[in-house]
């Protein structure tokens, strides 16, 4: 589903933030990317979505070459990956129903079949009741969980989570882990980018260690090792 | 591509009503910024008006013969109104003279003692000829010195021609004057009004990345941006038209004041025959300013 092959990438002051990375994650895998901050975690993320260029190597997402994606092409690869974020990334101008909705009208999507998938997909992350309110009046929590919804609500075959629990208590965290947990069981690929250590020591699921750059550890059933 | 088009109008009204203050700001702006505009095109017409009454104030003033008869001075009458650089010809004679003459001094006894000490009526008769416009007045005293007429006393128009000479000077120069000062304005209104639309989608950036991530293109991001341009340029000139005509309201009668005679009539001439022009004008350069801008200004964040 996903795979890196021989990766790196420079930033412009020189500094080796992937280097030489090999991973190849496989379709319904639940996979936690952990390490320190600064060991390219996020930028590992980035790559996948087209928002940062690397320098060396070949990626691959769902079959589809990304190497050399044009700008054009960008927007069609984000619409067929789920991406949450640790700060929500929510329109904060929409309501709940428009955020998630939002998603979709950039696909195109009818009307009816908005009106139709979003109050579903809604009801699934627990928010039904909540449809019109603004993201500012809710909790982080169920922002967040907004956030999956919205990254869930076309359906895409890859779910990345890049510190989703990082502004929440650890009851919200729970929460969003199991809810992650829920959406991989219905078959989608989860990627879980988290310096928690309890998190990813509960999860019991493949752990990828990340340090200067480069994979130091891949274990099956891991546990969190720095 | 309906669904598409529905979905821009929509998200832009969306985002003017739910940006409340932001958008009164920018209207507010872009209002002042018209009505710098119209003011500017006032201050034109009351000035070429008034360059107008000044040109029309010209004549020529031809002295005849004291002794010349009313039938010769009727004959060279008729000539010169038929020239086409004429407009019109009055004739005024040796006792019409001296009455307007007495009038304007009535209040100087030493003319009225002066006169009666010279025991006749010293003025000649002259006929008052008022050319079409300025621009024939060369054209009519060439004319005039070429008529062959023994009644005429005078054909020496050096100080006309030395006076119209400066006059066309100085309307030139107050002209580009004007024109200088009207570009400097409506450019720094342009960069005015550019930089307030690229300012509110400033207020946007983090919502255009985020709508990026989400996998929108950047037409989709875009385009609802440069329609709010359009809303916000249609909502100045109705806003414009609603203050301005009030305000011309109440500067006419000052301006009939002034302009004693002369037919100034600001409404007329900016609500009536010439209201689609003007505000026409008007909104297809706000809509340009605005889209233009709000084009420029969304690409920065959607580059990348």
């Amino acid at each position: 589903m996903i795979k890196f092959e021989n990766v790196s990438k420079v930033y412009n002051k020189g500094s080796l933030v992937l280097n030489k990375i090999d991973l190849h994650i496989k379709p319904g895998e639940f996979v936690s990317i952990v390490g320190q901050s600064g060991t390219g975690k996020t930028t590992l993320i980035k790559t996948l979505i087209g928002e940062e260029r690397f320098d060396e190597g070949r990626v691959t997402v769902g079959g589809w070459d990304i190497t050399n994606i044009s700008q054009r092409e960008i927007p069609f690869l984000r619409r067929q990956i789920g991406v949450i974020f640790q700060d929500f990334k929510l329109l904060n101008k929409k309501t709940l129903f428009e955020n998630v909705a939002f998603a979709m009208e950039v696909c195109g999507e009818s009307h009816d079949k908005i009106k139709k998938i979003v109050p579903h997909v809604m009801k699934i992350v627990g928010l039904e009741a909540k449809m019109n309110s603004f993201p500012q009046e809710v909790s982080g929590g169920e922002q967040q969980r907004v956030a999956i919804a919205r990254a869930l609500v076309h359906r895409p075959k890859i779910l990345l989570a890049d510190e989703p629990t990082g502004n929440l208590d650890t009851l919200n965290t729970y929460e969003i882990i199991d809810l992650l947990l829920r959406i991989n069981r219905f078959g989608t690929t989860v990627a879980l980018v988290t310096h928690n250590r309890e998190v990813v020591n509960r999860l019991k699921r493949r752990v990828i260690t990340l340090e200067n750059g480069m994979i130091i550890s891949d274990q099956e059933e891991g546990k969190y090792i720095l | 591509m309906f669904l598409s088009l529905y979905r821009i109008i929509k998200f832009s009204l969306q985002d003017i009503i739910r940006n409340t203050w932001l958008s009164v700001v920018t209207v507010i702006i872009m209002v002042l910024a018209l009505f710098t505009v119209n003011m500017l095109l006032v201050v034109k017409v009351i000035g070429q008006t008034a360059v107008e009454a000044v040109k029309e104030k010209i004549d020529v003033s031809l002295y005849l013969d004291s002794n010349a008869s009313e039938q010769q001075i009727m004959v060279l009458k008729s000539k010169i109104v038929n020239l086409p650089e004429v407009s019109e010809v009055k004739y005024i004679s040796k006792d019409e003279a001296l009455s307007e003459f007495q009038m304007r001094y009535e209040d100087k006894p030493i003319i009225a003692e002066t006169l009666k000490e010279l025991g006749k009526n010293p003025l000649t008769p002259m006929l008052i000829i008022k050319p079409r416009n300025l621009d024939v007045f060369n054209n009519l005293i060439n004319k005039i010195k070429n008529f062959d007429d023994a009644i005429i006393e005078s054909k020496n128009f050096a100080n006309y021609e030395e006076m119209i000479s400066k006059i066309n000077n100085i309307t030139t120069k107050v002209g580009e004057a004007a024109l200088a000062l009207a570009l400097i304005f409506v450019l720094v209104t342009f960069l005015v009004v550019y930089n307030s639309v690229r300012v509110a989608i400033y207020t946007h950036r983090r919502e255009i990345k985020i709508m990026k991530l989400v996998g929108a293109s950047n037409a989709f991001i875009e385009a609802p941006f440069i329609f709010s341009g359009v809303v916000y340029a249609a909502i100045g000139i109705i806003l414009i038209m609603l203050l301005f005509y009030p305000f011309l309201n109440l500067l006419q009668p000052y301006l009939e004041t002034f302009f004693v005679s002369y037919n100034v009539n600001l409404i007329n001439e900016f609500f009536g025959q010439n209201v689609y022009k003007i505000y026409g004008a008007q909104f297809a350069a706000a809509v340009f300013i605005n889209v233009v801008a709000s084009f420029f200004a969304v690409s920065k964040y959607t580059k990348g």
